[in-house]
């Protein structure tokens, strides 16, 4: 068995690693480690104003500053039905635009290209492509101006607030944005037709979902009220938990997002999958030139759709600039609202954010959080384990670190977005019954069924609940009947609690697992999901005496129907608590 | 006037817990950016190159706080391979925004909320701290992201031997620059008296007030601004609450007696 690792990935935000673990002949396992210390911003948002909300959330990620601030915005502004004026619309999506631009040119020419023309960094890559990377950053730095013109600042910029904006920028100043904008053109299409011309490798090349927001009125853009799926399929922003948590308790185990069980791909790449018919102009032209079917399936294509973005936004700022002009400057739109709830969705330049919050008496009671990133890392981890298997058939097993390594910076993560993402251990996997016995020795447990019946596998929780009722258990619990007032932590605080849920733990269908509670906790997209369960006074010691009861599902697809092996083990454990 | 590749100073920038927002500052410097990669060896650069080093140092610069058992053991090694250390950024100088959990139960408390008790395999998690908690910092360049003309005039007075000169002022000195109206006046709740100057008073530029994020400025007068926000209506727990947002450290000496709670 021997490992194959990337410690400290280079030319990504953030600081994280990959490695492959290799045996024999066969890639056994992969995984895309973040080192990001916690920060725990969403529980920094606790208890604050709506306003300070917005001042801090942007610091999550530099890169994504204005994607955070103007999700956090969309989501406050729909909580405490704020309708901001067409003027400041506008003027955020142009802000949005400079972000954009920055970020993509940061990527596709300091970041992605050198892996691709074979220069460890842009700066030597000068040495022969001076112009690109002279004119490259000038492009990055008027993305920056546009920013800070907007935003009030590079990074950070605090100018963007609930109900508008703080300042408008001046006539003179926007004018300049469009003439400069228009005079970078040519640049632009010669950015499209290099990245659209790059011979990528086609070493993983497989189908995945794409996913992306879907905006107003059949156009291409970047935020939305709705979520789209490359299968047509929409999700309303509100509903999002339907495509980030598919699992329940368990799934912080597939530490991952994933939609029907499957893994999903956010980004520019999505977006021009998804909407790519959709453009118009020059950046429609170079779109039927340049799309193929490869770009369904083969990840380095992001660089190629995020230069079509970059064109997109040039062609873009000119059209709002001239909507700008041609209104006056609102005043911020002052509210009342001290109670609400509401959930903002914008595309990060990496691909869908989400931002979700609860107001109450003025104060944030609850936020949730989903960067690009934390989505991605599901699919970056598969294709990377298709690329390292292929190679290692190939036997070019020394080429697999670097391929890992490129399908890595073409998503282009975003590290510290997905810091809560924490590598997930392998829990202990010992023998469940022996560890079934021993919590019965403390008090006979209190169960919980998780999931959904109509899921397919995901219903194993709930069934054996049910089972369990019918056999005369006392104290068993569904997920639905858990209230805030009424938990099962109440009413019996010193017995074991024991959630029964399929757990994707990557094991074979039908495998039983009896993992301590605070394991699953490595996942804040699932503690989420529990927190509502869990009353703030918990006492901690509570929590250590609890545990989840898990069945490795074999699908997780649509239907009431239980697959064979985990009715199975349903009947195995049902006995096994029974005696 | 090129000197000899012998001849430049040795530098490396690292980033440990936050945004990454000083580092990529510092790839923002477009017109710059060349000059300085010129100018000195940039031994490591994790945001911007793939061949980097960890040897001697002339210069460390680091922006992040230290958050996990990793980090700490990076921070110390980063010490004793560089001459001079400057923490970049007010995650590096006071903690960030990640440090607003004033007291370590707290931030227990809250840790355990959204991670439970895992053990991490890869580092253990620490409350988040400021560089200087655990090694000697030469010089403190904050900001919340650092600002550009403060940047590149520290980073050429380094490259000079000398040390760097920051505004030792708080924003409202800026806002006079400016012309700006006070807001306090209006009531607002701005920082800007006892936050450290260097941003250019941008968001009272805005209308807007200051949040705080480059961290308190020397010989703050706490005291005061939280009496005055107090005279102005404003709520214990939320003044509190603010004046921590960004620089939980710096504060927390201040904020940890006025209730007469231990640190």
């Amino acid at each position: 068995m021997k490992k194959i690792s990337v410690d400290h990935l280079a030319r990504v935000e953030g600081s994280g690693g990959i490695s492959a673990t290799i045996d024999g002949n066969v890639v056994t396992d992969v995984k895309f480690s973040i080192y990001e210390g916690p920060r725990l911003v969403e529980m920094l948002t606790l208890g604050k104003t709506p306003e300070e909300d917005v001042n801090i959330v942007p610091r999550i990620c530099a890169i994504c500053s204005i994607s955070h601030k103007y999700a956090a915005l969309r989501a406050m502004e729909n909580a405490l039905s704020v309708k901001v004026p067409a003027k400041a619309s506008l003027l955020r999506e142009l802000m949005h635009l400079g972000e954009m631009i920055e970020s993509h040119s940061l990527h596709v020419y300091y970041l992605a290209l050198p892996d691709y023309v074979g220069f460890p960094n842009a700066i030597a890559m000068a040495s022969k492509f001076y112009l690109e990377v002279k004119i490259a950053l000038e492009m990055k730095e008027f993305g920056n101006h546009v920013m800070k013109k907007t935003g009030g600042r590079y990074i950070h910029g605090e100018n963007p607030v609930i109900g508008g904006f703080g300042k408008y920028p001046s006539r003179e100043e926007l004018i300049w944005i469009k003439s400069r904008a228009i005079q970078f053109m040519p640049f632009v299409l010669k950015t499209v037709s290099l990245f659209c011309e790059l011979d990528y490798p086609d070493c993983p090349e497989e189908n995945t979902l794409y996913v992306c927001c879907n905006p107003h009125k059949n156009k291409y853009g970047l935020a939305g009220n709705e979520i789209i799926l490359s299968t047509g399929e929409t999700i309303n922003k509100d509903d999002y938990k339907s495509l980030t948590n598919e699992f329940v308790v368990s799934h912080s185990y597939a530490k991952h997002s994933r939609y029907k069980g499957k893994p999903y791909s956010v980004g520019a790449l999505a977006r021009v999958n998804n909407l790519g018919s959709r453009l118009r102009g020059e950046a429609g032209k170079m779109y039927k030139k340049y799309f193929n079917s490869r770009w369904k399936k083969n990840p380095f294509f992001n660089n190629a759709a995020q230069a079509l973005e970059i064109l997109y936004s040039f062609e873009r700022i000119p059209k709002i600039v001239d909507g700008l002009l041609n209104l006056s400057d609102p005043s911020i739109i002052r509210y009342t609202e001290k109670e609400g709830k509401g959930t903002g969705i914008v595309e990060a330049p990496r691909g869908l954010l989400i931002h979700s919050y609860e107001i109450s008496d003025g104060l944030v009671s609850y936020t949730d959080i989903i960067t690009p990133t934390a989505q991605n890392a599901e699919d970056i981890e598969r294709y990377c384990h298709i690329a390292a298997q292929k190679l290692l058939d190939k036997g070019e097993e020394v080429k697999i670190r670097e391929r890992m390594e490129l399908v890595v910076r073409a998503y282009d993560p975003c590290i510290s977005c997905s810091a809560h993402m924490a590598e997930i251990k392998k829990a202990p996997l010992e023998n469940w019954r022996t560890k079934l016995e021993e919590i019965k020795k403390k008090g006979m447990p209190i169960f919980v069924g998780v999931g959904k019946r109509n899921r397919s596998d995901d219903g194993a929780g709930i069934e054996l609940a049910l089972e369990l009722r019918k056999n005369g258990v006392n104290d068993v619990w569904l997920e639905s009947e858990i209230r805030k007032e009424n938990t099962p932590w109440k009413t019996g605080t010193h017995r074991p609690l024991i959630f029964l849920d399929a757990v994707d733990f990557r094991e074979k269908p039908g495998k039983v697992t009896l993992i301590p509670l605070h394991y699953i906790f490595s996942n804040i997209a699932l503690s989420h999901k529990l927190l509502p369960f869990i009353p703030d006074q918990i006492n901690y010691m509570q929590i250590r005496n609890s545990f989840v009861l898990g069945i490795q599902p074999e699908s997780v697809e649509l239907g009431p129907k239980i697959s064979g092996p985990v009715r199975q083990a349903l009947a195995k454990v049902l006995k096994q608590i029974i005696n | 006037m090129e000197r000899n590749k012998k001849d430049k100073l040795k530098i490396g920038i690292y980033e440990l817990t936050g945004c990454a927002g000083d580092a990529l500052l510092i790839l923002d410097c477009e017109k710059e950016l060349i000059d300085i990669f010129k100018a000195a060896d940039i031994e490591s650069f994790l945001m911007a190159k793939s061949d980097n080093r960890d040897g001697e140092l002339d210069v460390a610069l680091v922006e992040g706080s230290v958050s996990t058992e990793k980090e700490k053991k990076e921070i110390l090694d980063i010490r004793k391979r560089a001459k001079v250390v400057v923490a970049i950024g007010i995650c590096a100088c006071f903690g960030g925004i990640q440090a607003a959990f004033l007291n370590k139960k707290d931030w227990e408390k809250n840790f355990k909320k959204v991670y439970g008790d895992i053990k991490m395999k890869h580092t253990k998690p620490v409350q988040s701290k400021p560089i200087d908690t655990y090694i000697k910092v030469d010089y403190y360049l904050p900001g919340c992201p650092i600002d550009k003309e403060q940047f590149l005039s520290t980073f050429n007075r380094i490259l000079r031997g000398n040390p760097p000169e920051l505004y030792r002022f708080p924003v409202c000195v800026e806002c006079k620059w400016n012309e700006n109206d006070c807001l306090l006046n209006k009531d607002i709740p701005c920082l800007g008296p006892i936050t450290r100057a260097g941003c250019g008073s941008i968001c009272i530029n805005h209308n807007l007030p200051c949040v705080g994020c480059w961290g308190p400025v020397e010989e703050a007068n706490l005291t005061s601004e939280f009496q005055l926000l107090q005279e102005k209506g404003f709520k214990y727990d939320f003044i509190k609450k603010k004046m921590a947002s960004f620089s939980g450290t710096g504060v927390a000496d201040f904020l940890g007696k006025l209730k007469g709670e231990n640190k």
